[in-house]
Formats: structure tokens, sequence, C-alpha cells
């Protein structure tokens, strides 16, 4: 369809831009783009959640506990006797909120230091990368457990989450771009612009990040995927966002008694299914920017 | 490249060869432990043979139990230094009491008994011929060693309190004496200890457990805690010895044979840490004979067959507080100055709203009861429901007539209630968080009730390390709060719900409760009459029962699952029976 | 190499002094302390609690307490811990071996499954077989390891019986024997599978790539003209130039078992450092919480170095200093 629509209305040197390329040969990966619609739709029903049901998902009801799935609850009820399904749309408003929040931070926090680390080089590299290294350093999981013990209860909790996991995560981005940057900057036409007095910032921001931009893309989108575990698994162990705050780690968390586990698996596979199909949808379709930004490969 | 990849096995290896001499710690410690076990085998086939001699109606001899302990015992197996609710668990089996209790919780003598006349000098008499696991017999001089150590200043366990009365407790602590005077040690077998004054419940609250002092001969009262007498080989006077700890694993025992009140039926005892979530399915394959349970088994566990449990009335009770005022911590004094829950129709309204026969049946299973005191029922000063004016049933409809007539109505419109100056009005419920998902819902449940009469409610679950730290400091967000305690030998509940007491977390203050509490400990009022002593109870617990500084809100009950095999158990408000009692059924 | 090592291992120095700084101010903001949760008064007193905090040197200035701390420390001395009233360093050393063990299992069940995998992937490229491999590997990377935790538990061991689902080993079977460590192996496969599913993954697929980018080298095609047979091409030339890229990835492998074992044992409740981990934090034991911070700190740092050393030593073009 793509292709139809290029060969009627752009002219033939647009559409062979790398972006236009990249993104026909995305449009191309079935499963990348199956993976997309799974994606758009769990992300919209999440967030249209409060709009889907009018059922008030914190209220307790006693004599509907541990229901089995029936055309009432379709996904059955959890011990508090509120429903599952209704649950798993809202959690999954949490659980994508902190992981796209998580990302969009952790992208640009990375990207500026890495960027600046990388242009200006030498003692602004070392100190930058010297502190990059030390986060690096730190076993993540024991980190984020300590501090978001340390600051639960005293800002918001999901938000608490989301600034303690970014804080901990953006080495690996600063790293990259670095990297990229450093390799970037040695091309002639930085020098040209350079010698022509055009300044830090629009050389970093107009010359260097677009030929970034793709490592970028790609490191977020699969980001977008770690920090959906990282929340999930905080959750699962009880340090993640507030109990009462529904998410999927919160929800998968009741699995951790065994009658629920062994017996009332309604309960927690649907959210872990949830989790495991989320995953797997962002990760093809990482791998399919990942094909579709590479102009070496032809798949 | 070959160079190169021999290097990395070097590597490799020498990696391997460091996480191999890590290991080889745990190995070397299974030399010893085989000798315990190989002898633990014999003393097995030695009485194998009695079996048959054990009648089909009486108590057979031999077979060991499985016992299962449902976390990890933190390892410090002497009674004078524990502190955990597991270890005691599994001391319970390796050693007694001086005296013990009743199923009501009255004392009675056990390995000592004791005499007074004034409450303050007892003179204790102790059964001779009373031997410790290591073949020293029990002497008076034991007991005046575990006061001592419990004294001591090194001392690093939570006993001190049920010491520091007897006279010149304090004055060896603070090392101005060798012994504590108070003791006076007559014969091996008898010992006249002297309190600083005479108390009501001096005997109740004093230390009754000995410690052998043969035993622990040349190490530090610092180190003890640490010490191999403490964590690998325990010694005690209790029905079985202690033959093999896996630290937080399991513990094994076996008969003590010189066991002062006979040998015990069984030849052995297993105690195994068993996940909950296991607990079920070893109970269903016979591969456990006892265990305590949470009561959302309750259900499963009791439509076994090969199973049977026993319930008994527990100590515990739960009770939803309301903060009524603030607490000078320095000064140690509680003011009664936090207006918003003064009025004590707003507090009765509250109670009338909460359903607590449904919540109780929700969340513990059926395996507990509302109650209109803080004192379970089974205890002995425990007050008739008949003689208390408030029963708290459940009736929204009477909780919205009150709260109407207190002036509590909604005039903005907005669906909740206002206070009776107009001002928006909501209330603040705190409850512990854990790993337990259903706290949240119990206590979202609660605040629904109050919902339910118009009472707008907001929920607070609190990191349970920070829960009783909060309360203590009076934190501004503990408004209403969800609390429990147990009561235990001595029911003086005056570390509780005195005034000024740290524990008194609503900071309630009232004379009529804390004349009440200090006459029950009147030597001058009660005596030695226990009758008088309850009769003063019960008036305690209907002051508190109109006053209503907290709801009280469920006793629970203790349960027990036992195999169909394992015979002779007892389940009261004091605990299960000696485990010498306990025998094994045998086909 | 020597010097670039040691060089390495000098600049760990600061880092764990920075690295420490961090651990101990965290540990000392977490709020609430392991006396206060242990609240009952059949057990304690206030008076008593408050001579413990007394007595732990929690009321004393913060600076005095980390120096004490740190001294200590590089003496060995970890403090004690409050819940279970022994040195921190014999708790430790008490789990220490169960980690090591599960650790072991997986990184052994990881190279074995992944060399299986991407072998036969490499050398039968596109067919069923490497679909099929292609497909688990995907799940692999998926699924988070404590999402597989709880399906592994509730299919293997509640639906068919197959393992156990917590604990190390059977408590009665006697130590030493032989069916004491078959049990403690039976203990340990499942979590030690779920902990090195991702690794696993990676490899197989690291090593199938490479395998069929190798074969496709020139060596390969002189052997085959010089008629050497395939399984020895394969066996010999392609897999030793394949698997010593592999090796490197064990620094790494140190470091992502470090944050699964927390997972990993919590919800196996296997008794090793992780749950110990996760039960102090839940505690406020500041001690241990802050020992094994900062001993997990240390094995990253190695683990980190480990794998450049062996980067170095392996591709002799990536200059070290």
């Amino acid at each position: 369809m793509n292709t139809e629509q290029a060969s009627i209305k752009a002219p033939k040197r647009k559409n062979s831009s790398p972006w236009a390329i990249a993104r026909r040969k995305f449009f191309h990966n079935k499963l990348a783009m199956i993976s997309s619609v799974f994606l758009m739709t769990v992300i919209i029903l999440s967030f249209l959640a409060p709009y889907i049901t009018t059922v008030d998902i914190s209220r307790v009801n006693i004599g509907e506990t541990s229901l089995t799935p029936s055309s009432d609850h379709w996904l059955g009820t959890d011990q508090s006797g509120r429903d599952v399904f209704t649950r798993l749309l809202y959690g999954g408003r949490v659980s994508l909120t902190v992981g796209m929040s998580v990302t969009a931070i952790v992208v640009v926090f990375g990207t500026l230091i890495g960027s600046i680390a990388g242009y200006f080089g030498g003692f602004v590299d070392n100190i930058l990368m010297r502190f990059t290294d030390f986060i690096l350093n730190f076993p993540f999981l024991v980190f984020v457990i300590v501090l978001s013990s340390l600051l639960f209860g005293h800002v918001s909790g999901v938000w608490v989450l989301i600034a303690v996991i970014s804080g901990l995560s953006w080495g690996g981005v600063a790293r990259i771009v670095r990297s990229k940057i450093l390799a970037e900057k040695e091309n002639e036409y930085i020098l040209a612009a350079e010698s022509i007095g055009t300044s830090s910032a629009k050389i970093i921001t107009r010359h260097l990040l677009p030929n970034v931009l793709s490592t970028i893309i790609v490191q977020a989108t699969l980001l977008f995927a770690t920090m959906i575990v990282a929340e999930a698994g905080l959750s699962y162990l009880g340090f993640g966002v507030p109990q009462e705050v529904p998410s999927w780690g919160n929800m998968l968390t009741s699995s951790r008694q065994p009658d629920v586990l062994q017996n009332k698996p309604w309960i927690w596979i649907p959210p872990g299914l949830a989790i495991v199909f989320t995953i797997l949808s962002i990760n093809f379709i990482g791998e399919g920017l990942k094909d579709a930004l590479n102009p070496k490969s032809n798949r | 490249m070959k160079k190169k990849l021999w290097f990395l096995l070097v590597l490799m290896f020498s990696l391997t060869l460091l996480l191999a001499a890590c290991s080889d710690d745990s190995s070397s410690s299974d030399g010893g432990n085989d000798n315990n076990g190989n002898s633990n085998n014999e003393g097995q086939s030695d009485n194998g043979g009695d079996n048959n001699d054990g009648e089909a109606s009486g108590p057979q001899e031999g077979g060991t139990i499985v016992y299962a302990l449902d976390s990890e015992p933190k390892g410090l197996f002497n009674i004078n230094f524990y502190g955990d609710a597991v270890d005691a668990q599994v001391i319970e089996f390796f050693d007694d009491s001086l005296i013990q209790y009743d199923e009501n919780l009255k004392p009675q003598p056990n390995v000592a008994e004791w005499a007074t006349e004034d409450n303050k000098v007892y003179t204790f008499t102790f059964q001779e011929g009373v031997k410790w696991h290591n073949g020293e017999e029990l002497t008076v001089n034991d007991w005046v060693f575990a006061l001592e150590t419990i004294a001591h200043p090194d001392y690093d366990g939570p006993r001190w309190a049920n010491v520091k009365n007897i006279e010149g407790a304090q004055a060896f602590q603070d090392g101005e004496a060798d012994s504590i005077s108070g003791l006076n040690v007559v014969s091996d077998y008898e010992i006249e200890v002297t309190f600083d004054q005479a108390r009501v419940n001096n005997l109740e609250n004093l230390w009754t457990y000995a410690m052998s002092q043969k035993e622990f001969e040349g190490v530090e009262v610092a180190d003890m805690s640490a010490s191999d007498q403490v964590r690998v080989n325990p010694v005690g006077i209790g029905p079985f010895k202690v033959t093999k700890i896996v630290p937080g694993e399991s513990v094994q025992f076996e008969a003590f044979e010189d066991y002062w009140q006979g040998a015990p039926h069984l030849d052995g005892v297993v105690l195994k840490v068993i996940d909950p979530s296991l607990v079920i399915g070893e109970l269903q394959n016979s591969q456990l004979d006892m265990t305590e349970f949470h009561p959302s088994s309750f259900d499963e566990i009791s439509a076994m067959d090969n199973v049977e449990v026993l319930r008994a009335p527990g100590v515990s009770y739960y009770y939803i507080g309301f903060r009524l005022g603030n607490y000078d911590s320095d000064a140690g004094k509680a003011t009664m100055d936090y207006e918003k829950y003064q009025n004590v129709e707003l507090r009765k309204a509250m109670a009338h709203a909460i359903n607590r026969q449904e919540w109780v049946d929700e969340f513990f299973f059926g395996l507990g009861a509302p109650i209109n005191r803080p004192v379970p029922s089974a205890h002995w000063i425990s007050a008739d429901d008949a003689d208390l004016e408030n029963h708290f049933e459940y009736d929204p409809e009477l909780a919205k007539q009150i709260l109407d007539d207190a002036g509590y109505v909604d005039t903005n419109d907005d669906g909740w209630r206002e206070d009776p100056n107009g001002e928006e009005f909501s209330v603040k419920f705190s409850h512990y968080a854990t790993n337990n998902p259903t706290f949240e819902t119990r206590a979202k449940t609660i605040t629904q009730y109050w919902e339910d009469i118009g009472l707008k409610a907001e929920l607070e679950m609190t990191d349970a390390n920070l829960y009783y730290d909060l309360l203590e400091e009076g934190d501004e967000g503990m408004e209403t709060f969800f609390g429990g305690w147990s009561t235990g030998a001595d029911p003086d509940p005056t570390a509780l719900w005195q005034s000024d007491a740290l524990w008194n977390f609503p900071r309630w203050v009232d004379e009529k409760n804390d004349q009440l509490m200090a006459d029950a400990l009147d030597m001058d009022i009660v005596g030695t009459d226990q009758d008088k002593r309850k009769e003063i109870y019960v008036e305690w617990q209907q002051n508190i029962n109109e006053q209503i500084p907290m709801i009280p809100i469920a006793e629970l009950e203790e349960v027990l699952a036992v195999s169909d095999r394992l015979q002779g158990v007892e389940l009261d408000l004091s605990g299960k029976n000696s485990p010498h009692e306990w025998w094994v059924k045998q086909d | 190499m020597l010097k670039y090592s040691l060089r390495r291992i000098l600049g760990m120095i600061p880092m764990l002094f920075l690295i420490s700084i961090v651990v101990f101010s965290l540990a000392k903001l977490m709020p609430g302390d392991a006396l206060g949760g242990e609240i009952d008064p059949l057990n304690t007193d206030p008076e008593y609690i408050e001579e413990m905090r007394e007595k732990l040197g929690y009321n004393d200035p913060i600076v005095v307490q980390y120096f004490d701390w740190v001294t200590g420390f590089v003496q060995g001395d970890f403090g004690q811990s409050v819940k279970y009233k022994m040195d921190v360093s014999d708790l430790i050393l008490e789990k220490l071996p169960n980690t090591i063990f599960l650790g072991m299992m997986s990184l052994l069940i990881t190279y074995v499954l992944a060399l299986i995998m991407g072998i036969y992937a490499g050398r039968k490229p596109y067919t069923v077989g490497d679909h099929l491999i292609g497909g688990l590997n995907y799940l692999g990377l998926a699924i988070p390891s404590f999402v597989a935790a709880i399906f592994a538990i509730y299919f293997f061991s509640f639906q068919l019986n197959w393992f156990p689902s917590n604990g190390s080993v059977d408590i009665m079977v006697q130590e030493g024997t032989l069916d004491y460590w078959l049990s403690r192996l039976h203990h340990v496969i499942l979590p030690a599978i779920v902990l090195g599913a991702l690794s696993t993954a990676s490899y197989t697929q690291f090593l199938r790539n490479d395998i069929i980018d190798n074969s496709r080298r020139d060596f390969v095609r002189t052997a085959r003209a010089k008629g050497t047979s395939r399984s020895k091409i394969y066996n010999v030339h392609i897999l030793r130039n394949s698997i010593i890229p592999l090796v490197t990835f064990l620094g790494f492998d140190i470091v992502s078992i470090i944050g699964g074992a927390v997972i990993t044992e919590t919800i196996f409740t296997y008794p090793g450092i992780g749950q110990l981990f996760v039960n102090s934090v839940s505690s406020r034991d500041y001690s241990v919480v802050m020992a094994i911070t900062m001993m997990f700190s240390c094995l990253v740092l190695v683990g980190n170095l480990i794998a450049d050393i062996l980067y170095g030593i392996v591709d002799p073009r990536i200059r070290l200093d």
C-alpha cells in the first residue's frame, strides 16, 4: 500500500530518502507490524480504561472474592473481589506509564550526557564518563530496592519508582551515544561546521544527533521493554509501586501466596501473559527497527 | 591462539578452585554431623524392640514425628536469649519453664513450687533429680546463673524487664554488687527470691527459666548469644535433646531418657522449615505430623481425612485506635489535645459501621470472633459481655442516626458528611504493609464500611518496620490505625493503656482508667486475692468499653494441624501440652 | 596485561570508597530500623528497644557511625546482624555456598544448552529445528525471569510434580551421601534454568550466527577443498573459532547472576544471599544490607574487569591501555 501511495504522490527522489526506505522496510516486516498493532491496542485499551469500564477498581467486594472467569467477570475476580480484567487494564496503564516515562527520561538524559562527553572530549569527557561508570557499577536491582524503600511513603509511589529507575539506568545510553558521537565527529563536515564558527550546541543538535538518532531509537525500544520488566519485577518483590495501585507487577504479587499460585491461576496468569506478550512485541518492533534503520540489511 | 586459550583455562580453573574452597566449609562440617546421625540411628533401632509391647489402647512407644516451621529460625536456641517466635517453637521441645500456666493463664507449679506470704519474698522449691541434657543435675544455682546473666551489663537479650524487680538487680547491673542481693540460695533445691517491693504480679513477671551453669562455664556474657552453646549444641531440661541443627533449615531431636517427667513416648522429633506453599501437600502425603498454619488454609486442611485440626482460644486481639492526643517523649507525658476524634459519639458510630463478623469471616476464615474489650475472652480477667455497655453490633442505620444526632451531616451535598462546624471531614486510616497483599484488602474494607455511612475515608498503607515508630512519634498521618496486642500471663495492661505509656498509641488520657489499673496492682487493695483483682479489671474493661478510645475488632484462635497417627496432643490458651505425652499410633 | 589489570584494580579503590559512602548513606536514610518491626508486649519493652538502639550506636553522630563501619569493614568485620544476633560475615558464609552452587549450576546449564542448541542451529540454519530454537530464544530473551519462574513453578512443580518448588535440599536425607547431592541437584535445576535463560538465549544466538559466519570463511573452503570431513570441519575448525569469543561473556555472567539471584532465590525460597538480602531490606537489618550491597558492588567491578581482560586476550586488536 505504501509503495502504491508513494508512486502516485511522492516524487521518486523523496521516496528514497533513508527514512522512507526505513519506513518501507519496517512496514514489510510482518512480525514487527503485527507487534506494533498489538502494542498499540494494549496501549489504547490501557489508557482508555476509565472510559471502558465504570467499575470502581479499588472497591473490595466481600462475597465476590476469587470467582472463576464468567460472563460477568471475564477473567474472574481476585481475592479482594475486584474484577481481574478491569485491573489488568488499569494495571497496564501504570506499567506502561512507568515504562514510557523512564524511557523518555533515560533517553533524554543519557543522550545529553553522552553527546556532551563525546563532543567536547578531554576533561569534560573524563569527568562525565567516570560518573557514568560509577552509576553503571552499582548493582542495579540492589540499589533500586534500597532507594525505593528509602523514598517510599514520602512522595507519591509511582513517581518515586520512575525517578529511582531512571536515575540508575541512563548510563548505558550515555555510553552508546558517546561512542557514536566520537566516531561521527571525526567526519569532515563537522570540521567544516566548526571552522565557520557554528556554535557547539548547534553542531550537536543539528549535525551530530540526527546521525545517531537511529541508534537511539533502537535503544529506546529495548529500554522500554526492560523498564516494563523492571517495574513488574520490583513490584512483585514489594519494592515497586505501592500495593494499592494496580500494576501488572502488583497483580503478579498475589502469586506469592501458595493458595493463589496453585489453585487460582486466573488471578496471576493474565498479568503474567500481558507482560510476556508486551515485551515480546516490543522486542519484535525493536528488531524490525534495527533492520529497517540499518542501511546494510536488505531484508 | 593456543597460548591464549591456555591462559583462559587457567583463569577459569583458578576461579573454580576459589569457589570450591568456599564451599569446602560446609562439607567439612558434614563429618561431625554424620557421627550424630549414626548415634541417632542406633537409638532408634534400640527402641524398635519396645514397639511390640505397646498396647493398642494406651500410648505406644517409639516413632519419630516431623514438625513444620513456617519460616527459618534465627538460631538463638536458648530461652534466655531468643527473641523470635520461630526460635521459641524450637526451644519448646528441649527446655522447660520452672513454673507453667494453665488454660486460663494462671500460674501452676512445674519443676518448681513456690510459696509466699507477702508477695515480696517468695520461696521456690525445685524438684530433685531433674537432669540437664549434658548430664548435670538442675539446681537453683542454674536459675541464679540465668538471672545474673540477664542482669549482666553485657547481656544483649530482651529479658531484663523480667529481672529488674528483684532486689539488688539494678545494683548488680550497675556494677555496684557482685551478686543480686535478692537471691538467697538456701540449698541446692531451695531459694528465696526477694523483690524490691511487694507486688500483686511479681511472680508472673519473674523470669522462670534456668540456664546450665556448667555448660556456659568460661563463656563471657557478651559472647554467649553467639556461642556454640546457644547456636550449635543447646541444652535444656526438656523432653527432647538436640542432636543436629542445620542453620535456617532443620533441627533434629531425640528422646531424653532422663526427662524429669518420665521418658517421652516418641523416639525423636524433626523440625523442618517448610514453606507454607508446601505444607498442604506434605500433610496430604502424610509427610508431616504437626504444623501451625495460616487461617487461609483452614478449609482445605480440615477437609483432609488424615489430619485433625486442633483449635484453641488465642491470646491476641486486634483493634482500631483513634488518635486523641499527642505524646511528649522527653517528658514521657501524653496530653489529650487532638480534636478530630474527641467526640465519643463519632467513635461509637464508626464502631457500629463495621461489620466485624463479616470481616473476621472473610479475612480470618472464621478462626476468630469479634470482641468488645481489649482482653481475649479465655483470659481469667476477661469481663462477661453482659457486663459491658457497648456490643458494637453491626448496624449502619444506627451509625448514621448517631452521626446525624452528633451533627455530622452532609451540608454541601458532595455525598460525604461534614463535621459539626460544616468543615470537610475525612477519616485517615493507617494499616501496616508487608508482602501480604490481603492486608491492603482488609484495610480497604474497613474504610469502605465508613464510607457506607457517609464518612469519607482514606487508606494509607505504611511499611511495617516504620509503623509502630510512627505511632510512637505521633506522626500526623496516623489518625485512625489498625493494631494488635497479645496478652501475657500477667494481665496487667499498664504498659499498653496507662495514660502516659509509650504504647498507649491513641494517647488516651483518663484518670479512672489509670486509677483502676493502679488499684489492680495495689497490695493494699488486692493483696493476694485474685478475685478482687479480676473485679477491678472488669471495671477497667467497662470503662474502656464506654469511652471507646479504640474499637476492639477481633480475637483470633490458635490452630494446629496434627496427623492422625500422632496422638496425645492438646492445645489450649497457654499453648501445646508437653511433647513427652505425645505418641505415635503404629500398625 | 598485568600492568593493565593492576591499574584497573587500583582504580577500583576510589570507586569502592565512593560506593561505600553511597551505600552507607542510603542505609542510614532508610526509615525505621530492625527493632521497630518487633514491637510486641510479650517479648520487648520500650526501655529495651531504646537501650539496644544506644548499644548498636544508632544514636551516634552519622560520621562516627560511618567511620566505625568502614574501619570494621576493611578489617573484615561487617558488624552484627540485629535480626539474627550473629556476625554478618558468618551469616553470609552460611548462605554463600548455596548461591555459588546455584550460580555454577546456572552457568553450566547455560553453556551446555547454548552449545547444543547453538551448534545445531548453526550447522543447520533455516531448518525447522533452527526456527524452533530461534523461537525458544525469543521467548528466553523476552520473558522476564520472575514471570518465567512463576510459570515454571506452576507447571513443573505443581502440575507435573517434577521438581520441588522451594528450598535447597530435602531435609530428611543424610548430609554427605549421594542422595544428599542428588537432592540438592534436584532442587537447584529449576531455579538454575530460570536464572540462566537469558544468557542461554543470547549465547545460542551468538553461537549460531558465528558458526554460520565462519562456515563461509576461506579457511573452511580450503579445508573442504583438501577433503576434510564435514563433521571435522564443524567440530574442530569452526567450533574452536566460535567458542572463544563466548568465553568473554563470563565476566558479564557474574554480573547478571548477581541481579538474577536476588529475584530467583526469593521466588524459589532458595536460602542464598539474594533471599537474605531481600529479607534484610524488608526487616531493615542494616549491617547485612550494607555488607551484601558492598559485596555485590565488588563482584560487579570484578566481573567487568574480567570481561575486559578476557576481551583483550581474545581479540588482541582491542588495546587495553
